[in-house]
């Protein structure tokens, strides 16, 4: 097959496009099936959506990780019926603590830090933001931050497999010859000042 | 191993952040699980009530249980076991226990050690499933 360069990065931003959307859309399907789980507590969930962020993550780059998150809350809470209810600032606030820490570390660290890494500090930042909206906003009783031990225990252990799950996906993803220009492992993140 | 597979897809500074976020676990866990303080300590011996002691005043206490004497402290506001005829001595591990909702359990001496009072246990959160 011949094309231009030209057409190569039309080609190239299309499929950018469109694997994002399908991220997002997958992160929206995880968000709302793990709503639906049962939960022995509010807030002791796998936050299995995080996998797509990490994927866009390290396959776009920041601002691809940033867009899958708030597309996926958007989306997920309109789904569920939650649109600016309380569950929807928490929702909020960790995915944006989460993003933010994930996108900062990878910025400050690049390539020496894996999926596994950055999932686990962006499950521990979801911890963080979420139980920060829920003193200052909704419950506003320090004695939400009893909850924080156990929440942090349980969110290294879901950010520990989903970041596994996430570094296969992105081996077998890197593979496929789609993603050919995609950011590769040894690639330094875009100049972010 | 299936493990050492999975550790070989972390990278040196993944392992960093891990074991640091795992201290950090831990160190929330001293910090936090404490809650409000107890007030006043129980003694149960197989559901019945043995002893009452309120927590603020230091002193030592011997109970009886079916191995044989356990020696209960306390002091500041905290109390443990001390000594105790069971074999594992889990119980000397436990302590102390001061804040309310606290346990301290001999299992083969048959005595339970509550501590109760200090305000009501946190229920505030479980108000707020979403």
């Amino acid at each position: 097959m011949t094309c231009s360069a030209a057409e190569t990065q039309t080609l190239e931003r299309l499929r950018r496009r469109i694997f994002l959307a399908l991220f997002t859309a997958l992160a929206v399907a995880l968000h709302t099936l793990e709503a639906l789980f049962p939960s022995p507590l509010p807030w002791f969930r796998p936050g299995l959506a995080n996998i797509l962020t990490v994927l866009a993550l390290f396959l776009y780059g920041g601002g691809a990780a940033w867009s899958v998150t708030l597309a996926r809350i958007a989306i997920g809470s309109l789904l569920l019926g939650q649109l600016f209810s309380p569950g929807f600032f928490l929702a909020l606030a960790g995915g944006v603590t989460a993003t933010a820490v994930m996108t900062g570390a990878e910025a400050v660290a690049g390539r020496r830090l894996g999926p596994v890494g950055i999932s686990a500090l962006g499950a521990a930042g979801h911890v963080v933001g979420q139980l920060l909206m829920a003193w200052l906003v909704v419950v506003r009783h320090p004695g939400v931050w009893r909850l924080l031990p156990l929440l942090l225990l349980f969110s290294l252990l879901a950010g520990l497999i989903n970041g596994l799950v996430a570094d296969s996906l992105l081996r077998r993803l890197r593979q496929h010859p789609a993603m050919k220009n995609s950011r590769k492992p040894g690639q330094e993140p875009e100049a972010t000042g | 191993m299936a493990l050492k597979r999975l550790w070989q897809r972390t990278t040196p500074l993944d392992r960093l952040v891990i074991g640091l976020l795992a201290i950090a676990v831990l160190f929330s866990f001293r910090l936090l699980t404490g809650g409000e303080p107890g007030e006043r300590l129980l003694v149960e011996r197989d559901g019945r009530l043995l002893f009452t002691a309120p927590l603020a005043a230091d002193r030592e206490v011997s109970l009886s249980g079916p191995l044989g004497q356990t020696v209960l402290v306390i002091r500041q506001g905290g109390a443990r076991i001390v000594r105790s005829p069971c074999p594992h001595q889990d119980c000397l591990a436990m302590g102390p226990a001061r804040h309310h909702g606290d346990l301290l359990a001999c299992v083969p001496n048959r005595l339970l050690v509550r501590i109760e009072g200090g305000g009501s246990p946190p229920t505030d959160y479980d108000l707020l499933s979403r």
